[in-house]
């Protein structure tokens, strides 16, 4: 009985209609897949695979594979990096950047004098990338809010997902900004390298968020009321 | 008062009959006609009178309608040359209605059919009032008895469960997470379903009201003790015959097995695949190897459920293509190559395959253009003036 004061009291609200999503050609109870093998014996290990024994599982998209090569955050970098429509390109893109980081990488490591600086340096790109998003993740973003005929730049937590996205979007944004001489690869490289270092232009761009979520803390609370 | 008026009714010998009637088949069809005499001597509502009226046509039309199928059937036999007593049977009926009047009509309800009278016409409610007009349930007034008496149960449950949390509670005991109700397998039953268990007519929001209140049951912890009743309103969300009817690989000259997948579907591509086992790993793809395919994307396709399945390097792999572009094609073999594969795999890596998708088979379309819009989504610009 008190596990259901609490529930009313707290969240008293009619729970809100769901609307199946009408263009999805799957039933709204397909789920989706688990084609990585290592997270299948993850859910093996703890069990929650007898959760789905009976739930009918969407087909894998074209882009997904088991390879030991794919990797969910570089196929989602490519869709970043793509424009209209075309892939093969932006997975080009994509490989001739991790060819150049690699090269840079390598090349650092012949330089580098003792062996503990060699250790130091990492030599997988997608680990670069996946570092360089880390570091480049915002916690925090502005929306405005109209209060008074004013706008207001109300400090708010993001989701992981939406700071994921932030993230490889201004990766993206800054490897495209420059003069039209250089290539994506190019200067794409060279921003991961810096973000992966913790530095450079789009690790300046979330600080730069985030000092202004800071100044604007005195509105954070017109997030609510 | 009440008491009175009852045993008054009870003496009655016609009146006693009605309401043993009417009291043993609340829902479902009267099939009996009922004797209309004592109407010109009791005082009975005209609610009652009008129901027995409608009840009696009813019955009447249902029996010429049991004749008509007995005599249609009999017609069937002559026509087919049969003995009448195979007609007995609906699989029968079925197979003689389709070879006599063959339809390439889409939906199936839609081509001609000959099925017992019970089945094609709605079942009805037989009356929920005595003859005095009085109503037998008391949501009678609501006007969907049946609907309102099943949030009632399902409410009366919940405050049951609460009880026992209680009562549990305070004796310190917590529940045991093993006998926690696995649900997962299975769905509410849509609007369609329920209105047919119910025989009554349900509105979008009192479906709504039904899911809330059933979910709200199933949330708590001790729901599994009201199973039985959870279990009425849920149906199985998976037809597992497909996954589990795997074929037996046929034999070659060379005495190797393989396995032919046909109608691999994706996009506009169509296809057969077949897999080769024992085998080294060789691709031919409308003749050629895995370079037909122009693009890495598809390629890796083609090599997904072989690499999944350890499979690369012992298995052939022969497929058929065309229409489409690139990646549905991949796709369409794809499928098939996971479908061949079954055969030559153990039973819990078939069970992976499912969890990764292989087996399912990829619907998805390409979505039209609309009018009055740019695309299947993107709207014109739109200028205020």
């Amino acid at each position: 009985m008190l596990r259901n004061i609490l529930q009313f009291t707290k969240f008293s609200r009619a729970s809100p209609t769901i609307l199946a999503n009408n263009y999805s050609q799957y039933e709204p109870h397909f789920i989706n897949p688990v084609f990585k093998k290592d997270e299948q014996e993850a859910l093996i290990k703890s069990g929650e695979i007898s959760k789905i024994a009976f739930v009918p599982i969407k087909a894998p998209r074209n882009n997904d594979n088991s390879s030991v090569f794919h990797d969910h955050r570089v196929s989602k970098m490519v869709n970043y990096i793509m424009q209209g429509g075309k892939k093969e390109l932006a997975r080009k893109l994509m490989s001739e950047t991790f060819e150049r980081i690699k090269r840079i990488q390598i090349e650092r490591y012949h330089k580098a004098q003792t062996e503990e600086e060699k250790e130091n340096i990492v030599l997988n790109p997608v680990t670069i990338l996946h570092m360089a998003i880390e570091n480049v993740r915002p916690i925090l973003m502005v929306t405005p809010v109209r209060r008074g005929g004013v706008k207001y730049q109300v400090p708010v937590p993001i989701s992981e997902q939406s700071s994921y996205y932030r993230a490889c979007k201004w990766l993206v944004e800054a490897s495209r900004e420059h003069d039209r001489k250089t290539h994506l690869p190019e200067k794409m490289a060279f921003e991961l390298l810096d973000a992966a270092n913790n530095s450079g232009r789009v690790v300046k761009r979330k600080h730069d968020l985030h000092r202004l979520c800071e100044a604007n803390r005195a509105y954070a609370h017109y997030r609510w009321s | 008062m009440l008491l009175k008026s009852t045993l008054k009714l009870l003496n009655n010998p016609v009146n006693r009959l009605l309401i043993n009637r009417i009291n043993s088949f609340n829902y479902g069809t009267v099939t009996s006609s009922i004797n209309l005499d004592f109407l010109k001597r009791d005082k009975t509502s005209k609610a009652m009178k009008a129901y027995l009226e409608r009840a009696q046509q009813h019955d009447e039309f249902m029996k010429t309608q049991n004749e008509e199928f007995k005599i249609g059937k009999r017609h069937l036999a002559n026509m087919m040359g049969e003995d009448p007593v195979i007609y007995e049977d609906q699989e029968k009926i079925d197979e003689a209605i389709s070879y006599l009047m063959p339809s390439a009509l889409y939906d199936k309800r839609a081509r001609p059919m000959m099925k017992p009278p019970e089945k094609i016409f709605p079942e009805r409610k037989a009356a929920e009032f005595d003859e005095t007009g009085r109503a037998h349930h008391f949501l009678f007034y609501t006007s969907k008895p049946n609907f309102f008496q099943l949030l009632y149960d399902a409410v009366e449950h919940l405050n049951g469960l609460n009880k026992f949390e209680d009562n549990m509670t305070r004796q310190q005991k917590s529940v045991d997470p093993a006998l926690r109700l696995e649900l997962s397998g299975s769905e509410w039953i849509n609007q369609d379903q329920l209105e047919l268990k119910l025989v009554e007519n349900i509105q979008p929001v009192e479906y709504r009201y039904f899911v809330n209140v059933m979910n709200r049951l199933i949330e708590h912890p001790y729901s599994f003790r009201v199973k039985d009743f959870i279990d009425i309103y849920r149906r199985p969300l998976m037809n597992q015959t497909i996954i589990l009817d795997i074929p037996k690989p046929h034999i070659d000259k060379d005495g190797k097995s393989f396995i032919t997948v046909y109608e691999c579907l994706r996009k506009k591509a169509r296809g057969d695949v077949t897999v080769r086992f024992p085998g080294s790993g060789k691709i031919l793809i409308n003749g050629q190897d895995v370079t037909y395919f122009e693009y890495d994307q598809s390629r890796e396709q083609i090599l997904f459920p072989l690499i999944f399945t350890e499979m690369l390097d012992k298995v052939d792999i022969e497929a058929n293509v065309e229409g489409g572009g690139p990646s549905g094609q991949a796709g369409a073999i794809r499928w098939g190559i996971a479908m061949g594969l079954r055969s030559f795999v153990d039973a819990d890596v078939v069970e992976k395959m499912r969890y990764a998708g292989l087996l399912q088979r990829d619907y998805r379309r390409r979505e039209r253009k609309k009018p009055g819009q740019e695309g299947a989504r993107r709207k014109f610009t739109w200028k205020k003036r």
